[in-house]
């Protein structure tokens, strides 16, 4: 039966946070794959990552729902907390911050997602509190 | 089935696409992504038509019953104006001179408004043979086609998504750091001049210009077959006469012929060939001239090192024997000797660098880049007089004339093997059976008693192929690019396939009308042996005229 | 709500009986169509199937619901898997498919162990030897598209190709496959048992600045002045927009809602996702959000697509930091209409609806923001 690759590449992302090349080399020699097409897969999905990320990777949504129910706070916010910008990882490697497309959580808007897991009603106040949970 | 085209009604064959139809009734349909040789993905959007009201792509559309198709109508041309607008921003223009076709659609499409800024910056991609700029790059996905299905390289693939999305090699590497085998066939189905052969004119120019160098030229069989096409005569038009004429006029010292080069491998390579059979060494032989076809080996074949021919390509054949007899024959310091090769050819570039071959070769030009040069000089090409090869290193034969031609390296050792094996004299120097551009040939010929089975493959698919039943052959040639040498990577860039076919005629036709056509006939290559070689396999020889391989990452 | 009906196996027994043939014609009876946007007769889509003859089919449940404001699929996914599976298997039991896929969206991986117990127990229920296989998607808009999708699972970009050849003739490893979603799925193995499902009723999603949120069953022409009794909202709403890819409609109270009330306005309801905009936001702010999304959810794969939406964006921004003139509104409607024209795939197709209906119903948000 054949591999479904892209199973198999969510989870190196799983279990390493990211998909390195050492990984994509070994997939690619194990499901013999041509690494330069495993790289363009690799950088089509969202959700792989390349480079290494912090420990917990947010995602905040980017959907029209939560931008109506402040969710451009919400990003700001989380900016100014983790003082980087969407795309980049705390100094301390903890967090990574990622701006999604939706993550169909509108009726619970502004919501985010903390390695996969929903966050919804998003408040300042609410955020404090998660991110001392991590 | 019936349908109205332009507002007349014809009738058309089921399973055939608007552009397969326009095509057949004469009307010009601009293309970009599209070519006849790949799979249409219908990516740039340029050779819209309106079918039923609605805009489709002509090249991945079939027509249905009764279907009103326009061609023309101010909606689609419009369209296609828009199109172009958003793939060349006013900031990047194209390199006219070497007639992309992203210029030919320019004049059809027109463009006359330019809104968009680039908001492009690749950093470019460079590299010994081959060299990617990606913010010429219209993303029409040819190169990454031609290199995964034609080739089976898969060096290159999309990158990333969306306006982000862009072709590279994995990691965002130079192409020069991954297993690409340089064979330039992504450059040739470039329509923009995104990708090209890293170029080499300007430090040929500068030798030339330096008094105290002695700049020798020596021509690859395919490139007569090809050159003039890059001054608007006709393909298929052996031009031999010409370029030699017009490299004299470069300022080249020597003008010489690879063809002599290749008269060298036969006797080296048919040697070894008998060698191999008659003493039960490692079969099949596998020829070696094609430096993309060695790197291709070295990079996912390695397991067949012992395989390989150990002769060198012949252009490095002949850089070899220029440095060191024609240097000691002429009281010529060879450090001041400069060998440059025209090629057809952009792995040839890479190979100009291998260490084992010791720079017997300084620069390699592609048959583009001579073209280039030509008409840098100013000179008038298409009105020259034929003049020859100069003498020393210039006789050649139709055998070494065929080795631009896939097949051809095969149909010349086999010429001399025979000859040499049997003793006798074969008549019927012409091998058809693995002439042509089918994918693999193959034939047989008794030798002694002995039945020798070849094969031939060119193009990175086709080789494959061969490879899975290699035990099969005694004597094997491959060439990476579609068609051999005439279809190389450094050679003018064509659309129609069908210029591949004429190429190999001339190449043939110069075979046929030439005096001799056995290389070991050749007056040159008796002298060379007799004078300075010995024999073929000998001590000298295996100085000079062979080489060694490595293996390296499948990455 | 009809959607949270379980059929507890029934449906599939009650389709052995009724043979292939005899599903698709009840299908056809019952109106079963596509829940996508497209309403393609499920019926008709699996006949194809059916009649393509291969050694291989595939049946792809599309459960990559990734339509800014859509979340009715997690709901059947959370609520009434059971029977969305079943729908799967009656699907694999027609057209004679052995291997099948859920295409489960990234953003929804906290739902795939469940399901995936549950998918184990109902295929040993059933007794039918049939596998059903999770795709976990990576996070891409575009592999909601079915060619996409196909393109996803067989290990490639998901770039989306040109049809034909449609999917029931060449899908997955060019074999026949039907790619139908959640809700069409679960609402097969409903129409099947049961006599009174009514075909009329959707799912909608309803969010944005209303204070009652959440997915609603309505029937097709459901007056607009219902829905908004059942959402309510602080401030009065002037638009909704459906999803990002619908374009944006203003608030009659008294239309019914239903796919030609809504294709005169220029809109398209899609999988009936609707954003509500209250007088307080403008509706260039809104569309700012929207032209990031298309530029970022863009395949690559075509020119208009790749390299429109970005120019749409670059416009868009002008517009809202207050440096457009009016020549810059017909650049964006002329290039709207260029991506919708000319694009490949259903993405860009609809990429401009955004832009051509908010200049029609709400040009005096973008002249606010003019020089």
């Amino acid at each position: 039966m054949d591999k479904i690759l892209i199973n198999v590449l969510k989870e190196v992302q799983d279990n390493d946070g990211y998909i390195s090349e050492k990984a994509m080399k070994n997939i690619s020699v194990k499901y013999n794959v041509p690494l330069a097409k495993l790289y363009g897969v690799a950088t089509f999905y969202a959700m792989f990552k390349i480079e290494k990320q912090g420990e917990h990777i947010i995602e905040i949504c980017g959907s029209p729902s939560c931008m109506l129910n402040n969710g451009q706070k919400i990003e700001d916010f989380l900016e100014k907390e983790l003082k980087i910008e969407v795309g980049k990882t705390t100094k301390n490697k903890k967090f990574s911050l990622y701006k999604t497309s939706c993550i169909g959580c509108c009726d619970e808007a502004p919501a985010m997602l903390m390695d996969g897991k929903p966050y919804t009603n998003l408040t300042i106040e609410k955020i404090k509190k998660i991110l001392k949970k991590y | 089935m019936k349908i109205k085209l332009n507002n007349k009604y014809i009738r058309v064959k089921e399973g055939e696409t608007i552009l397969d139809i326009c095509n057949s009734k004469g009307i010009k349909i601009p293309t970009l992504c599209y070519h006849k040789s790949l799979f249409p993905e219908a990516r740039c959007r340029v050779c819209l038509v309106e079918m039923n009201g609605k805009l489709v792509t002509a090249c991945s559309t079939f027509p249905f019953e009764g279907a009103e198709i326009l061609t023309k109508s101010e909606r689609v041309i419009k369209a296609r104006k828009r199109n172009i607008e958003l793939m060349m921003p006013k900031n990047i223009s194209c390199d006219i001179h070497d007639d992309f076709e992203i210029c030919d659609i320019f004049k059809e499409v027109g463009l006359n408004e330019e809104r968009f800024e680039s908001l492009k910056h690749y950093k470019a991609d460079l590299g010994a043979s081959v060299v990617r700029d990606n913010n010429k790059c219209i993303n029409c996905g040819r190169c990454v086609q031609v290199c995964a299905k034609i080739q089976k390289v898969y060096a290159i693939d999309f990158v990333s998504r969306g306006f982000e999305e862009h072709v590279a090699p994995y990691n965002e590497n130079h192409l020069a750091d991954v297993a690409c085998i340089r064979c330039g066939q992504c450059i040739v189905n470039c329509p923009v001049g995104a990708i090209a052969e890293r170029p080499h004119i300007n430090e040929v120019v500068s030798a030339l210009k330096n008094p105290k160098k002695h700049v020798v030229v020596q021509t690859a069989p395919a490139i007569r077959a090809a050159l003039g096409e890059l001054f608007r005569i006709e393909p298929g038009t052996p031009v031999t006469g010409k370029m030699v004429t017009a490299l004299r006029k470069c300022g080249f010292d020597k003008v010489f012929d690879v063809n002599l080069g290749a008269d060298i491998t036969i006797m080296e390579e048919s040697a070894e060939l008998l060698k191999r059979v008659k003493t039960g060494g490692v079969l099949p032989l596998i020829t070696t001239c094609c430096p993309g076809w060695i790197l291709m080996m070295e990079h996912f074949h390695h397991n067949l090192i012992p395989n390989m021919s150990t002769c060198k390509s012949p252009h490095e054949m002949l850089g070899s024997l220029i440095k060191n007899y024609y240097a000691k024959k002429n009281k010529l310091d060879s450090k001041n000797i400069v060998v440059v090769s025209i090629m057809p050819c952009t792995a040839k570039k890479f190979e100009s660098t291998r260490k084992e071959l010791k720079s017997a070769v300084d620069y390699v030009l592609t048959t583009r880049e001579l073209g280039r040069l030509i008409k840098m000089k100013g000179i008038d090409f298409n009105n020259l007089e034929d003049e020859d090869f100069d003498p020393a290193l210039g006789i050649s034969t139709g055998a070494g004339a065929v080795f631009g031609a896939s097949g051809g390296v095969m149909e010349a050792a086999l010429r001399t093997a025979y000859e040499f094996g049997t003793g006798k004299t074969l008549t019927n120097v012409e091998f058809k059976q693995i002439r042509g551009m089918k994918g693999v040939k193959e034939g047989k010929i008794d030798i002694n008693g002995v039945e020798v089975k070849f094969a031939v493959a060119h193009g990175g698919a086709n080789i494959l192929k061969l490879l899975e039943k290699k035990e099969d052959y005694h004597f094997i040639e491959m060439m990476a690019c579609p068609g051999g040498c005439i279809g190389g990577g450094g050679q003018p860039i064509y659309r129609d396939p069908d210029v591949l076919r004429k190429r190999m005629e001339a190449i043939y036709q110069i075979d046929k009308n030439m005096p001799l056509r056995k290389s070991h006939e050749n007056p040159i290559v008796k002298k060379l042996y007799k004078e300075y070689l010995g024999t073929p396999l000998g001590k000298k020889s295996e100085k000079l005229l062979h080489t060694t391989y490595i293996k390296r990452s499948r990455f | 709500m009809q959607i949270e009906l379980k059929t507890s196996l029934k449906a599939l027994e009650k389709a052995k009986k009724l043979g292939p043939k005899g599903v698709l014609k009840r299908l056809d009876k019952m109106g079963v169509v596509g829940r996508g946007g497209a309403s393609f007769p499920t019926g008709r889509k699996w006949k194809i199937a059916l009649e393509t003859s291969s050694d291989e089919k595939f049946v792809i449940c599309n459960a990559d619901e990734g339509e800014p404001g859509t979340f009715k699929d997690k709901l059947i996914i959370k609520k009434n898997a059971e029977t969305m599976i079943e729908g799967i298997l009656i699907a694999a039991y027609t057209i004679g498919a052995k291997r099948c896929f859920i295409y489960l969206r990234g953003e929804y991986d906290h739902l795939r162990i469940e399901l995936e117990t549950k998918i184990k127990e109902i295929i040993k229920k059933s007794g039918l030897a049939v596998t059903i296989e999770i795709i976990r998607g990576a996070g891409a808009y575009i592999c909601g598209e079915e060619t996409s999708i196909i393109q996803s699972i067989m290990g490639n970009r998901g770039h989306a190709m040109y049809k034909p050849p449609y999917p029931p003739v060449e899908g997955l490893w060019g074999k026949p496959t039907i790619v139908n979603n959640v809700e069409t799925l679960t609402g097969v193995s409903q129409s099947i048992l049961f006599d009174d499902w009514d075909s009329s009723l959707r799912l909608f999603s309803l969010s944005g600045n209303v204070e009652n949120p959440g997915v609603y069953e309505f029937p097709l022409g459901v007056k607009m002045s219902k829905i908004l009794d059942v959402v309510r909202s602080k401030n009065k709403i002037k638009a909704v927009s459906f999803g990002c890819f619908g374009g944006f409609m203003k608030i009659k109270k008294n239309m019914e809602i239903t796919h030609e009330n809504i294709c005169k306005e220029g809109c398209q309801h899609g999988a009936f996702s609707m954003i509500f905009i209250d007088e307080t936001h403008n509706i260039v702010d809104v569309s700012y959000t929207i032209a990031k999304f298309y530029t970022y959810e863009s395949c690559g794969k075509c020119t208009p697509c790749r390299e429109g939406t970005i120019r749409l964006l670059e416009r868009i921004k002008q517009v809202k930091e207050g440096k457009a003139t009016k020549k810059d509104l017909e650049l964006l409607k002329e290039f709207a209409e260029h991506v919708q024209e000319t694009s490949l795939c259903g993405l860009g197709q609809s990429a401009g609806n955004y832009i051509l209906t908010g200049l029609k119903h709400f040009k005096s948000d973008y002249l606010e923001y003019l020089k």
